[in-house]
């Protein structure tokens, strides 16, 4: 009877030891952990410091990039990722400057007519093996584009040269597209139909050479890896670690000593999460990073220099007007455009402070005859009108003889803002107008192929520019265009493109792009939601860094290091 | 001890002291019931789950706001926001024009309201444009003036209009000059500028704030509406949000668990009482199903159900859970009945002719309740879990109905700015999923026959 209370209690004793001394392992080992915590950290600031971001001694700096890109071939890029690497890799026969002025490229100078152009290429150009850049190599890159075979989906931007349409549906071979090289340094185009702004779309990287020779060593592989491609521009890619990483080194060959002045970039990051970015940026990781509406309250805390940067993409909200869709209906677009008011959606929704209303589909950056489009053809002036706004839904649901709506499919891409935007507007039309609106958010590729297939009622979708002309956003709502997914079908709007495409007199043309932006409005074939732009920040050592509408949206090609610059 | 005398040798009359027990008897559900009381842990749990019962059922009745409802004058607001505001009129756009003369310099139109900021000045010395910048704290030697806002390329443009999500609070706003190639020169100028809450008379009847014949008019204050948990960002209530996302949640995080916990007590008693070969391929059909993956079938359930673009992916989530969560609770079930089956109460009972429904109703499936409650109430956080999971990622809910899940996906996204939009709806899964947890610990020892009368 008397052992075995002992025995418990002994137990007891063994557990409460055993515990206690459970318990100081877990003290001294957490004490450890903090004390190793503080000393890495201790280490990486002292390295943070000097940051791998820039490299003063070795004239190098690290970047980071949106995505991996496809793949590297200049004609067949569609994607901004490829279009920042191949601006830095590249060039073509015109250029844009530190100002976003055209400057010349390969060619030395050039000439535009009413039926063609001719291109003079400088002798001193050359190609990352040395041998020189010929007017060759623009005709067979050309060519090669507009080669069905190829499957550019850029090969449209081609389509003013002559021939070029028939060769990329495969009416005619493509020899016959209208350019030759009469020599080695000269480059002939003829014109399908005048395209006075044929420069602007020389500068355009899907215009950017290619060596037959080169190409055909890589059997059917250019562009898939570093040294399965041939570089004429400021960089060449070193190293390529797919979906890891790359290297960008100085290009021994490249004429211009007006850029490329780095040693190297590296590519050290490919993410497009922005708070991972941010963080590389803080530690010293990156030289830029762009910064999202919840992130400013610090970047001003620290006294950070932010920038801003409007990018010229507009996005709106784009109709489907393929027959049998709700949104084919006049009145019923009328109704959902007088019931919203984008400034609402970008002040109070969005809240980021790098976007603009939009009032129009052309964005500031457009130019007109003498000075901004915008300011020599003011947008129409957009109110909100409730009253207004019923009464043409009222008409719709007459004219399509509906006694109730049923609902909407607004497809959307799967961004915080294109949801925030979708679940903006699924309740604004709630509200105003009683109609259910059903989001269907889509990975990008997802929602293109549903746009292209016409499976949405109202997609928000973007456009942003190609070249520097009114035209790549006025070309858009053209019954032809392939980039048109609502599939809008007007003659009259056809025949105002074909006037801005065709017409020498700036005049004219801008006159029918200011026709266009009405008939945008007046006919509500898009709504207009905003128009992108960025709040971004920069070390303060690196200087010449751009972002850009047209080309590249970062450009490192100007960039240099100034160690004294903070 | 004493001799015994003859007294101790007569025998005792009948009925005088019969058996007594000293202490009232108690059924096996009682006794539970009772060593459940007396963990307070469990307890508190339960209290909790019968709240959240009471929130998700009776909370809609209580407070009876729409969650789908934008307020967009009270845009992420955290709890307890002075919720105080003017009327002013109805916002009209502004090209510049001000009633002041005989102000210089960078200066207010008008005053600052949550409606708009409207700045104007003079042309700065060497300047061919303008940049106007906002910034939360006050210009240091760095020179950091903030958020850029707009850049003006030419000398005419001297105003500027601000409606970009203004709270109300200070703001220092400060014009910098340009020089023609959009370079900032070392020119420029500062204000503060205090900003005050307004609405406008039509959005206030509209919301109910105040009667359509009110005499309320400009310049009168009046309160926006109530949100006791704050807004999102979108202006909707955190409250009514929660309430309805904790019907989902609740919805898929009982309802499921309930419905494949029933389905494998039946499969695994049917499995455990037949026996031989109908047992192992009953249970080799389960580890088939264990070897599923959720995800895969999850998305192929919302195909095959037709659930299109924008609509609710709710119901394949439990129909997916069902079809794939059963084989562990068949799993335990089969082995319970395995060990009940041989003991010698079960071969008396079938001596007495009881039918295999009896025995199996009687005293096989009361006998493991024990092990399934438990079970269940270990089941139900882990598919809140799942939900969660699953709207987080998209594959749940579609928009406005949120759940708790999606909500915390939407608040993650300004966790640095506005905290109260992550922090409400992951205290609320972490709340719950501990609650059903430490329930579901208690449990186990309560029901645990082998501890019962041990302390």
């Amino acid at each position: 009877m008397t052992g075995k209370p002992e025995i418990q209690l002994t137990e007891q004793n063994f557990t409460r030891r055993a515990g206690r001394q459970l318990a100081l392992y877990a003290v001294y080992s957490l004490l450890a952990l903090i004390v190793l915590v503080y000393l890495l950290s201790l280490v990486s600031g002292g390295s943070g410091l000097s940051g791998s971001a820039i490299d003063a001694d070795s004239n190098t700096i690290t970047i980071s990039l949106r995505e991996e890109p496809p793949q590297l071939d200049s004609g067949r890029a569609t994607d901004a990722a490829s279009f920042v690497v191949i601006a830095h890799t590249m060039e073509g026969l015109l250029g844009y400057d530190d100002n976003s002025q055209l400057v010349p490229g390969v060619a030395e100078r050039w000439e535009i007519r009413e039926d063609g152009a001719t291109f003079w290429l400088r002798d001193n150009a050359r190609w990352s093996d040395g041998k020189p850049v010929t007017a060759h190599d623009f005709v067979f890159s050309w060519q090669r584009v507009v080669n069905p075979a190829t499957g550019s989906e850029y090969s449209f931007i081609l389509y003013s040269i002559r021939n070029a349409e028939a060769i990329n549906n495969g009416e005619l071979p493509v020899s016959y597209l209208g350019v030759r090289a009469v020599d080695d340094y000269t480059l002939e185009v003829e014109f399908e139909r005048p395209t006075p702004y044929f420069e602007k779309l020389a500068a355009f990287s899907t215009y950017y050479p290619l060596r037959e020779d080169f190409f055909n060593s890589t059997n059917g592989r250019y562009g898939a890896d570093a040294d399965m491609l041939l570089y004429n521009g400021p960089y060449v890619v070193s190293e390529w670690v797919h979906n890891a990483s790359m290297r960008w080194e100085k290009n021994p060959f490249y004429w211009n000593d007006k850029k490329g002045f780095l040693d190297a970039i590296n590519v050290g990051y490919i993410t497009q999460d922005v708070n991972a970015k941010l963080n590389l940026f803080k530690d010293g990781q990156i030289v830029d990073t762009h910064l999202v509406a919840p992130m400013l309250p610090s970047a001003m805390e620290q006294r950070w220099h932010i920038q801003l940067f409007m990018e010229g993409t507009v996005f709106f909200l784009e109709f489907n007007h393929r027959d049998g869709r709700l949104t084919d209906n006049h009145h019923f677009r009328k109704a959902l455009q007088l019931a919203q008011d984008p400034a609402e959606l970008v002040y109070k929704a969005l809240k980021e402070a790098s976007y603009l209303p939009a009032p129009s589909l052309f964005p500031e950056f457009i130019q007109g005859v003498n000075g901004p489009f915008r300011k020599e053809y003011p947008p129409p002036e957009h109110r909100l009108n409730l009253a207004e706004a019923r009464r043409h839904l009222e008409l719709a649901r007459q004219e399509l003889g509906l006694d109730e709506f049923p609902p909407l499919v607004l497809l959307s891409g799967d961004t915080p803002v294109a949801m925030v935007a979708a679940e903006y507007y699924q309740a604004l039309y709630k509200k105003n107008l009683g109609l259910d609106i059903l989001i269907d958010a889509q990975i990008f590729k997802q929602r293109l192929a549903k746009m292209t297939s016409g499976d949405f009622d109202i997609v928000l979708a973007g456009w942003g520019p190609d070249y520097d002309d009114a035209l790549t956003f006025g070309d858009l709502f053209a019954s032809w265009n392939l980039n048109n997914r609502g599939r809008y079908n007007n003659p009259r709007m056809d025949e105002l493109v074909r006037i801005a495409q065709s017409s020498l007199d700036p005049k004219t043309r801008m006159d029918a792009f200011g026709e266009i932006q009405q008939l945008i409005y007046d006919d509500a074939v898009i709504i207009p939601m905003y128009e992108r732009g960025w709040s971004y920040v920069v070390d303060p050592r690196l200087k010449g860094f751009k972002r850009r509408s047209i080309g590249p949206e970062v450009d490192y090609n100007y960039a240099y290091i100034d160690v004294d610059g903070e | 001890m004493a001799e015994p005398d003859v007294a101790d040798f007569t025998p005792l009359t009948a009925g005088a002291e019969k058996q007594e027990l000293s202490r009232p008897s108690l059924s096996y559900w009682q006794d539970a019931w009772i060593r459940l009381k007396a963990n307070r842990r469990a307890l508190t749990s339960l209290y909790i789950v019968i709240a959240l019962l009471l929130f998700t059922v009776l909370g809609p009745w209580l407070w009876q706001v729409d969650p789908g409802l934008q307020d967009l004058d009270q845009i992420s607001q955290p709890p307890g926001t002075d919720r105080r505001a003017v009327i002013v009129e109805d916002y009209q756009p502004w090209y510049g024009e001000s009633g002041l003369t005989d102000v210089n310099g960078l200066h207010l139109a008008r005053p600052a309201t949550t409606q708009a900021v409207r700045l104007k000045w003079d042309v700065l010395p060497g300047a061919s444009g303008h940049r106007v910048y906002r910034n939360l704290f006050p210009i240091g030697p760095e020179l950091a003036f903030g958020v850029p806002l707009a850049e003006i390329y030419d000398n005419d443009t001297l105003y500027f209009e601000d409606r970009l999500d203004l709270r109300p609070g200070i703001y220092y706003y400060s014009v910098v000059a340009l020089d023609p190639d959009g370079q900032i020169i070392d020119s420029f100028e500062t204000i503060e500028v205090q900003v005050q809450r307004v609405t406008t008379r039509e959005e206030a009847v509209q919301r109910g704030l105040i009667a359509s014949d009110s005499e309320l008019g400009i310049g009168d204050r009046i309160l926006l509406d109530l949100h006791p948990l704050g807004t999102d960002y979108l202006g909707r209530d955190m409250l009514a949000r929660l309430m309805a996302g904790a019907r989902v949640s609740l919805f898929i995080g009982i309802g499921a668990p309930l419905l494949f916990v029933l389905f494998g007590m039946a499969y695994g008693s049917m499995a455990g009482f037949l026996g031989g070969r109908v047992d192992s391929a009953m249970m080799r059909f389960a580890d088939f199903v264990v070897a599923l993956p959720f995800l895969l079938f999850m998305i192929l359930f919302k195909i095959a159900f037709g659930i299109g673009p924008g609509e609710s992916g709710v119901f394949p989530m439990l129909v997916a859970l069902v079809l794939l969560m059963w084989p562990a609770t068949a799993r335990l079930v089969r082995g319970q009945i395995l060990q009940f089956r041989e003991q010698g109460y079960i071969a008396a009972s079938r001596l007495l002719g009881a039918r295999t429904v009896y025995l199996v109703l009687r005293h096989m499936i009361p006998n493991t309740l024990g092990v399934v409650l438990v079970t269940l109430t270990f089941a139900i956080p882990s598919a809140i879990f799942t939900e969660a999971f699953l709207s987080f990622i998209g594959m749940g809910v579609a928009p406005p109905t949120p759940s708790w899940g999606s909500m915390s996906n939407e608040g993650i996204k300004t966790m640095l700015t506005h905290p109260h939009e992550l922090v409400f709806p992951a205290l609320f899964i972490s709340v719950t999923v501990l609650a059903f947890n430490l329930l579901g610990d208690g449990l186990r020892d309560a029901l645990d026959a082998r501890m019962r009368n041990q302390e």
